[in-house]
């Protein structure tokens, strides 16, 4: 009688202990949307080409409508205005960015395509052959979307298997002679298998993998690169879960580009990248 | 042996439920603090509940909505085109080493191969010099017809061969940039070669060499102020 007693206890203990840890990592979390984090707009200032400094309001999305509109609109409308203030965001980061005098990454999963900029002009366009989004970011088909891309992304980590730049060092030749042995035939380097992970703010991770199958040199790195990510990922895990700590979700995209376009984005981006995202 | 079996079920039975139990908790602190995890219960919850949120939070609207939107992306649309060039432009690849020639509405007038730089660093002594073509926007500064080249040091150095006075006559070459140049600041040009096999290789010290006829083209079509982009 007292064993049957002390199992019940057990079991109803644990069954509220399971009930209560669902609640709050599941509902509550989803209920108050916190995974995305929202863009934090500091300037509202516009540059003018003529000089002025024009004040406007960069943030459209942030105006309140009266509810009474809301329930006379169908789904259809309220998609199409969706749909707009997507693109007037869109336009509005790439706007900011081509301002600017730095080339920038646009990228388009709509379209399938990632963009090099400068100044609101197509320097390269590569085609995105594949694609994933996590599935934090796909279920939010809402506002909190279009908050969470409304600015550009700016890069807080890069990893590369490849380098950004390369310098082959060379020492200066004593005479002529000298010089003349050094002469060789100039040839085109050989692209390096490229494996990218850039770490932007508000959370976002965006992978870059080749499209072609990697050399047996160039897999060990890319796996190598690979390994430390996960490794890192462990260490979160463990961490939050010794301290109790609830870590903020990473968003991750991953992009296929053939690999002369993946050299091409990452060669010709500035080292503080910009990014902006359309989806 | 009956009575000891019976003493030995309710044990048994606590065991069985408290495992399983112990592993669901295991993975709700997982689901919890690991963000993995959170993307599996974030599809979960737009199974049940995405297109309700899309249709009550999604977007407060109505024409005026709709109206200003359309406004704003027009205007916006507006100050993007402002933005880009209102001459003809040059595009340069430094990967691949190829150009793109295109007109005021972006429509490509000539593509082709060309040649920057060779990403070289030369140690000479303490003097460390970078041979590299710069990227980002340029303007043509000056355009010239069979201009001559005043060498630098490092062309002397590069060749081991004695650095001449600065107003030396031995600076002067007539032949190395080609019929054209076109200056886009700091020392770099665009301009010819008379190493037209290693077009579409990395080979300059900086500057961006073209092919006779295509430079002969890039010269008629940019005029001075017109924009250089390399990437």
């Amino acid at each position: 009688m007292k064993n049957k007693l002390a199992f019940w206890l057990i079991t109803c203990i644990l069954s509220i202990f399971v009930i209560y840890i669902l609640v709050i990592s599941i509902v509550m979390p989803v209920m108050t949307k916190t995974a995305l984090p929202k863009v934090v707009i500091n300037a509202p200032v516009v540059k003018e080409k003529s000089g002025k400094g024009k004040t406007e309001n960069p943030n459209p999305k942030e105006e309140p409508i009266p509810d009474s509109l809301v329930a006379k609109s169908s789904k259809d409308g309220l998609k199409d205005i969706f749909e707009l203030r997507k693109k007037e965001n869109w336009l509005q980061s790439r706007f900011e960015l081509a301002s600017e005098d730095s080339m920038y990454l646009v990228l388009d999963l709509t379209h399938n395509s990632a963009v090099i900029e400068m100044k609101g002009i197509v320097l390269h366009e590569c085609k995105v052959i594949k694609s994933e989004v996590s599935n934090s970011i796909t279920m939010f088909q809402n506002e909190t979307l279009l908050n969470w891309m409304a600015e550009p992304f700016t890069v807080k980590r890069v990893d590369s298997t490849i380098p950004k730049i390369s310098f082959i060092e060379k020492i200066a030749p004593k005479d002529t002679i000298e010089a003349n042995k050094v002469e060789v035939e100039p040839k085109m380097p050989e692209l390096e298998d490229v494996f990218i992970v850039m770490d932007f703010d508000r959370n976002l991770r965006l992978v870059i993998q080749q499209n072609e199958k990697p050399t047996e040199k160039g897999q060990k790195v890319i796996s190598d690169l690979r390994w430390k990510y996960q490794l890192a990922e462990i260490r979160r895990t463990v961490q939050s879960l010794t301290k109790f700590n609830r870590q903020p979700s990473m968003p991750q995209i991953t992009i296929v580009l053939p690999k002369s376009d993946a050299t091409i984005l990452y060669k010709s981006l500035p080292v503080n990248i910009k990014m902006i995202l359309k989806m | 042996m009956e009575i000891e079996d019976k003493k030995q079920k309710p044990f048994l039975s606590v065991v069985i439920w408290i495992i399983p139990l112990l592993l669901l908790s295991l993975i709700v602190l997982m689901i919890v603090y690991t963000p993995d995890f959170q993307n599996s219960a974030f599809k979960m919850k737009s199974f049940f509940s995405g297109s309700v949120n899309y249709a009550k939070n999604s977007l407060n609207g109505g024409n005026s909505s709709l109206v200003k939107s359309r406004q704003k992306i027009a205007s916006i649309e507006n100050k993007l085109d402002k933005l880009k060039p209102v001459k003809p432009y040059i595009v340069v690849n430094t990967t691949e080493n190829r150009f793109s020639l295109r007109d005021v509405s972006g429509d490509t007038i000539k593509t082709g191969m060309c040649s920057t730089g060779k990403n070289e660093l030369l140690i000479a002594g303490k003097k460390r010099i970078v041979f590299k073509t710069p990227k980002g926007m340029f303007t043509v500064k000056n355009k010239q017809q069979a201009r001559p080249w005043v060498k630098p040091d490092w062309a002397f150095i590069e060749e081991g061969l004695p650095v001449p006075s600065a107003r030396s006559a031995d600076r002067i070459d007539y032949n190395t940039l080609g019929d054209y140049a076109l200056e886009i600041g700091d020392g770099y040009m665009l301009h010819g070669t008379l190493y037209q096999r290693f077009l579409g290789l990395p080979v300059t010290h900086g500057c961006v060499r073209l092919g006779d006829k295509d430079l002969e083209l890039i010269y008629n079509t940019l005029s001075k102020g017109s924009k250089v982009f390399i990437y």
